[in-house]
């Protein structure tokens, strides 16, 4: 199978109500703004979705949502990680059966499993659907907890629907071990950044990013992603600095600091849940003199 | 300081006799061949060359030889790390009236001193000496220990001849929030691979490497060097991953299989002193035919 996820992928954040209840029709809002600023394919409840914050209900309602709203313009995966192993079989199963592109699935959260563990917990999963399945291996967020080269190797060798990682260990060996096991195999295996550290592992095989800082500076995103394919490495440089210097603004308190952002680029999408922080009126202003100072307020899209 | 550019830096073993001396006659022999095969610049004695198990005053005899051996040929990159501030700035004094060209420090062995501790470390030392100064972040020889981006830049601002930072971390995030500030504050601010992983810190602004595998596969190194040196980071691609392939190989075992390769490749530098462990027969024999049959190693090469 051809490979389509690639490039830079949306992952929407989730609207709220003020009561912190789901906001449909701003995430509709929300999807259509991607689509239209050039994401490659969307992918929803990341993290930055407030994933965990979700009941799982919650989560089937808006994978619908997403499915239907995007109507096949670009491809749609949904992330069915959850704490019980359960949950995202049935979100897996949910996704097949509304007809999205693919899901993507961390490794168990948790609990510490061994490579076995996590070997034997990709082959149910793969087992259980007919869709592209898209690892997330994020051992610095989970406690060691690892995708290796290797392991990656032993999927790909027996699962045909095991088509990439979101990797996000931003690690040059990790991401090196992976790549050289996986693209051995599977010439088109998706290897994708966790955000968009695309100018360190686009020269070492890596085909795109789920973004981070797409519903704030989409352009930026594209930008970048266009150097580093192209081989326009000092222009990609420029680049990187500058979206690493937003990463550093939103992974502080994230995704609330990203929910700030977007109200100042005339996008509101509300509270985030607790446990989670809601970016407050000085959190904002702060955020606003940032996105001044890079520019972003003139060569972003305001509004919807 | 900015004018100090060391290019692919080979990072020599230290070769001892069957008594566990230092064996002055081999690292002659072994310095000459690195100067033949493609160094730039050399660094010792670092961990690759067993700096922990050398006295001071060994330490301090191997950087009068190697000065006096290599009389002026390539610039000598002295390592001087210690676990005593004190001791480690006396040692920085003493090669530089030696006559080394840089030095080299690591985090302190063993404390783990909070982080205003860690820069008067950096500091005492690096003011004993008007050389350049470069700081070596290495976690995973460290137990643990590593710098922050935000310490480094603390630096710049106390420390004149702070000069860059050899990042062995592999960590992207680091190396991204550490440069795009740094060369602000002092152009010309140096970022050096610390591991023959170079293509993803090139692409991040890398232009030096220090290459413990340099005994072994420096023509393979060398190219890896100049095509990132060059910015061609997708055609670095292929020999970065058979350099990574070889890391992996010798990586467990550490100094004793790097020693072990060494000797296969007809350039036996003796065994690690203890508490290291040499190589068995049984593993150096096939450790010796693991590299024989990796292609890309054909034209390494054999004896001195």
């Amino acid at each position: 199978m051809t490979n389509k996820f690639r490039g830079v992928m949306q992952s929407p954040v989730t609207p709220l109500k003020d009561d912190f209840s789901l906001d449909l029709a701003t995430f509709e809002k929300v999807l259509d703004f991607h689509v239209r600023t050039g994401a490659s394919a969307i992918s929803w409840p990341h993290h930055k979705g407030e994933s965990l914050n979700l009941t799982i209900e919650e989560r089937k309602r808006f994978a619908e949502a997403a499915v239907k709203t995007v109507a096949g313009r670009i491809p749609v995966t949904i992330h069915v990680s959850a704490l019980a192993v359960e949950d995202t079989f049935a979100l897996a199963r949910h996704a097949q059966d509304i007809g999205a592109d693919g899901i993507l699935a961390i490794t168990p959260y948790f609990w510490t499993p061994t490579r076995e563990a996590i070997h034997d917990y990709f082959v149910r999963l793969c087992g259980s659907i007919e869709l592209p399945v898209l690892s997330y291996n994020s051992p610095s967020y989970l406690a060691g907890v690892e995708i290796t080269g290797e392991l990656m190797a032993r999927l790909i060798e027996r699962l045909p629907n095991f088509v990439g990682v979101k990797e996000a260990s931003f690690n040059s060996e990790k991401f090196l071990e992976i790549s050289r096991a996986a693209l051995k195999l599977r010439p088109d295996f998706a290897l994708v950044t966790g955000v968009e550290f695309l100018l360190p592992s686009v020269p070492l095989g890596g085909v795109g990013s789920y973004s981070a800082a797409g519903s704030i500076c989409p352009n930026l995103c594209r930008d970048l992603f266009e150097a580093c394919v192209a081989g326009d490495w000092p222009r990609a440089r420029e680049l990187q600095y500058k979206v690493s210097r937003l990463w550093a603004l939103f992974r502080n308190q994230y995704p609330s600091s990203l929910k700030g952002g977007m109200v100042i680029m005339g996008r509101p999408v509300g509270p985030t849940r607790p446990p989670l922080p809601t970016a407050s009126p000085e959190r904002q202003a702060y955020i606003r003199a940032e996105l001044e100072q890079l520019g972003i307020l003139d060569t972003e899209p305001h509004g919807w | 300081m900015n004018a100090f550019q060391p290019g692919l830096v080979h990072l020599p073993v230290t070769p001892f006799t069957p008594d566990r001396r230092i064996d002055f006659d081999r690292l002659g022999r072994l310095i000459d061949f690195h100067i033949r095969n493609g160094a730039d610049a050399l660094a010792l004695p670092t961990h690759a060359g067993e700096s922990v198990s050398l006295t001071d005053g060994e330490k301090r005899m191997l950087i009068e030889f190697a000065v006096k051996h290599i009389a002026g040929r390539k610039p000598l990159i002295a390592h001087v790390s210690d676990a005593g501030t004190a001791i480690a700035a006396a040692l920085a004094r003493h090669v530089e009236a030696a006559g080394a060209d840089a030095i080299l420090v690591t985090t302190p062995y063993y404390w783990t001193p909070p982080p205003e501790m860690i820069l008067e470390h950096f500091v005492e030392i690096g003011a004993a000496v008007r050389l350049p100064f470069l700081v070596h972040n290495a976690p995973e020889d460290m137990g643990g220990a590593k710098v922050s981006a935000e310490l480094m830049l603390t630096l710049i601002g106390r420390l004149d001849n702070f000069a860059g930072l050899v990042d062995a971390s592999l960590d992207w995030q680091f190396m991204l929030d550490l440069i795009m500030e740094a060369r602000h504050a002092r152009p010309g601010f140096l970022l050096i691979s610390g591991t023959e992983l170079m293509v993803s810190a090139a692409a991040i602004g890398a232009t030096g490497m220090f290459a413990p595998l340099a005994g072994v596969a420096p023509n393979l190194l060398r190219a890896l060097f100049e095509l990132c040196r060059d910015d061609k980071l997708f055609e670095a691609r292929a020999a970065q991953e058979e350099i990574a392939r070889l890391r992996q190989l010798l990586k467990a075992g550490g100094v004793a299989s790097l020693k072990a390769a060494l000797a296969a490749r007809g350039r036996d530098c003796g065994q690690p002193r203890p508490p290291l462990q040499a190589l068995d027969r049984h593993a150096a024999d096939a450790l010796a035919r693991h590299l024989d049959s990796i292609a890309a190693l054909r034209d390494e090469p054999r004896g001195w």
